[in-house]
């Protein structure tokens, strides 16, 4: 396990902002952190980047323990903040190499060089980043965070106020992170984003609400439905699919029937047999897909209540 | 220290792309080595205001082996001299804040904390960074009034100039200065966002300086060697103190939940 926490809860003044915190985040995975503001995810990075202490709990990164091995899990972890946070008057090459010092990197140069032409920012090497738009800004910062390879990486809402051209950049940049095995921690409120880049999913609301695979999440939430678009829908039909043993439930609107399956796969081509024997014209068959959205404003919801 | 010097130099790219810090750094240094050389270089021929003399009476029967006119001008001077020891006053604190407020305008603070840098390296980069120029120009600014006045004054005077008084106050006063204005310059850097303001709240603590060469200018007090070891005694004093209260502010903790 890259990361791997048990009851980590952290309060500001008694106010409660992680509550018992307590996930697995694999290795080579990229883990979503999904969560209203306020929600506490900001505050767990901060804690197991070692910025801030937990008040209560424990927490293991690379099987370091969070308080007694900061110094080497500092050494592991990349982070990018909310807010690119360079030094506006430096160049894009100083501000690299101040932190690849820093992070002890064994050759500053050329590790600075490698990140700034792979992400086309070599020819501006020597412009102060003042100058560069948010795209470059967050691409210096996303360089910044891999300087020293890091084993695990915390993106704290990387795209978040990037023009779509350059949100897409750092997507894509993301996605290429993914195939180098890197753990990556993402926090985000961009469900498109997440449902793209992450291998689990965790939502947050101050505790945990559930982690899955986006499609895990789904079907814990909504189970798994397939569409059936009818020339024509009748009474008898519909009978004649509640009537099969396997169907939970079906719902008609107009012209298609959604009918809730436990294994579609295996389900659907009985199915489709039963329709047709009841007389249906079977225009579409296709599988209910909720968006990632619906899965997160459902939990989000039924949490807040 | 390898971190701290990273610190430094990180520092001092930064400074060298300011101009009004270069100028604060600069500017108050080259006037306080050349106003002292025209004003005794205008002097030195010039009869004493009797005025003057009966101000300074007390001092005239303490300095025995100099000429009346020449206590006169050595008080004078001396004030210029107690003017060379604001700029560790006034340099290290307007570095240190222009460096932890910048760092906080630029919320460059928590990716620098997130490395594994100590907190007491960063300190000691920040501090090196404002000491070292404070230093430097004091020193280079006495050097060159010192070289000045060795032309300029009688040897009876440039002795005078040269006691053990002067080489404590520039050599052991003037880091102690230094170290409490950045120390200071971290307290106050942690309670305010604009480098404006945290400079000029910074520049208050030169008061205490400019009243302690004032009591002098009004024949008050004669500064000896034994009083300014008294004040590098009580200068050690809080020096440790406001270390001690910086220290506790400049915390990765403390800097990414209570700093405003």
């Amino acid at each position: 396990m890259m990361i791997e926490t048990h009851d980590l809860t952290r309060r500001f003044n008694g106010n409660l902002a992680v509550d018992r915190l307590t996930i697995d985040v694999r290795e080579g995975e990229v883990f979503g952190f999904l969560g209203p503001n306020g929600a506490g995810k900001t505050t767990t990075v901060r804690m197991l980047a070692c910025l801030i202490r937990p008040t209560s709990g424990t927490a293991r990164i690379n099987g370091y323990e969070l308080g007694r091995d900061n110094q080497q899990i500092r050494r592991i972890c990349g982070i990018l903040t909310e807010t690119p946070g360079l030094y506006d008057k430096l160049s894009a090459q100083a501000n690299l190499l101040y932190f690849a010092q820093l992070y002890d990197v064994e050759n500053p140069e050329a590790q600075v060089r490698k990140y700034l032409q792979m992400l086309g920012l070599w020819d501006k090497r020597d412009e102060p980043v003042g100058t560069f738009s948010k795209g470059m800004r967050q691409k210096v910062a996303i360089a910044r965070a891999l300087i020293h390879e890091p084993r695990l990486l915390f993106l704290d809402e990387p795209t978040a106020a990037l023009d779509p051209e350059s949100a897409k950049t750092v997507r894509d940049f993301i996605e290429e992170l993914k195939g180098e095995k890197r753990t990556i921690f993402l926090c985000t409120h961009n469900l498109d984003e997440a449902e793209r880049l992450c291998d689990r999913i965790g939502v947050i609301r101050q505790r945990i609400i559930a982690v899955d695979t986006p499609d895990g999440l789904r079907r814990s939430l909504f189970g798994r439905q397939t569409e059936v678009q009818l020339a024509e829908v009748t009474p008898a039909i519909v009978d004649a699919v509640s009537g099969l043993e396997f169907v939970a439930h079906v719902k008609q609107d107009g012209n298609r029937l959604r009918i809730s399956l436990a294994d579609p796969d295996a389900q659907n081509p009985v199915l489709v047999e039963q329709l047709v024997r009841a007389g249906a014209k079977v225009q579409y068959v296709s599988e209910v897909k909720h968006s990632l959205e619906d899965v997160y404003l459902t939990l989000v919801r039924e949490e807040a209540r | 220290m390898k971190k701290a010097l990273i610190v430094f130099r990180k520092e001092w790219r930064e400074i060298l792309q300011n101009k009004l810090i270069l100028y604060t750094i600069l500017v108050p240094p080259i006037l306080l080595a050349i106003i002292p050389l025209v004003m005794m270089y205008f002097m030195r021929n010039e009869p004493v205001d009797p005025e003057d003399l009966a101000m300074y009476s007390q001092f005239v029967a303490a300095l025995p082996w100099l000429s009346p006119e020449e206590v006169v001008m050595y008080v004078l001077l001396n004030q210029f001299v107690l003017m060379f020891l604001m700029m560790p006053v006034v340099i290290p604190v307007t570095i240190a804040s222009f460096s932890i407020i910048g760092e906080k305008e630029q919320r460059s603070l928590e990716p620098l904390l997130a490395t594994p840098i100590r907190v007491t390296e960063l300190l000691a980069g920040k501090t090196l960074a404002a000491v070292v120029p404070a230093l430097l120009t004091t020193w280079v600014a006495f050097g060159i009034f010192l070289v000045g006045a060795r032309f300029l004054a009688t040897p009876a005077l440039l002795r005078a100039l040269l006691s053990p008084m002067w080489w404590l106050a520039f050599f052991v006063m003037a880091p102690l200065f230094c170290i409490l204005s950045v120390a200071i310059g971290v307290v106050i850097s942690s309670r305010v966002n604009d480098t404006r303001v945290a400079q000029q709240i910074g520049g208050l603590i030169v008061l205490p300086v400019m009243a302690l060469a004032m009591l002098q200018t009004f024949g008050k007090v004669l500064y000896t060697t034994q009083t300014f070891a008294l004040a590098c005694l009580v200068l050690a004093v809080l020096d440790v103190l406001v270390i001690r209260m910086g220290s506790s502010l400049f915390q990765r903790e403390t800097i990414l939940t209570r700093w405003k």
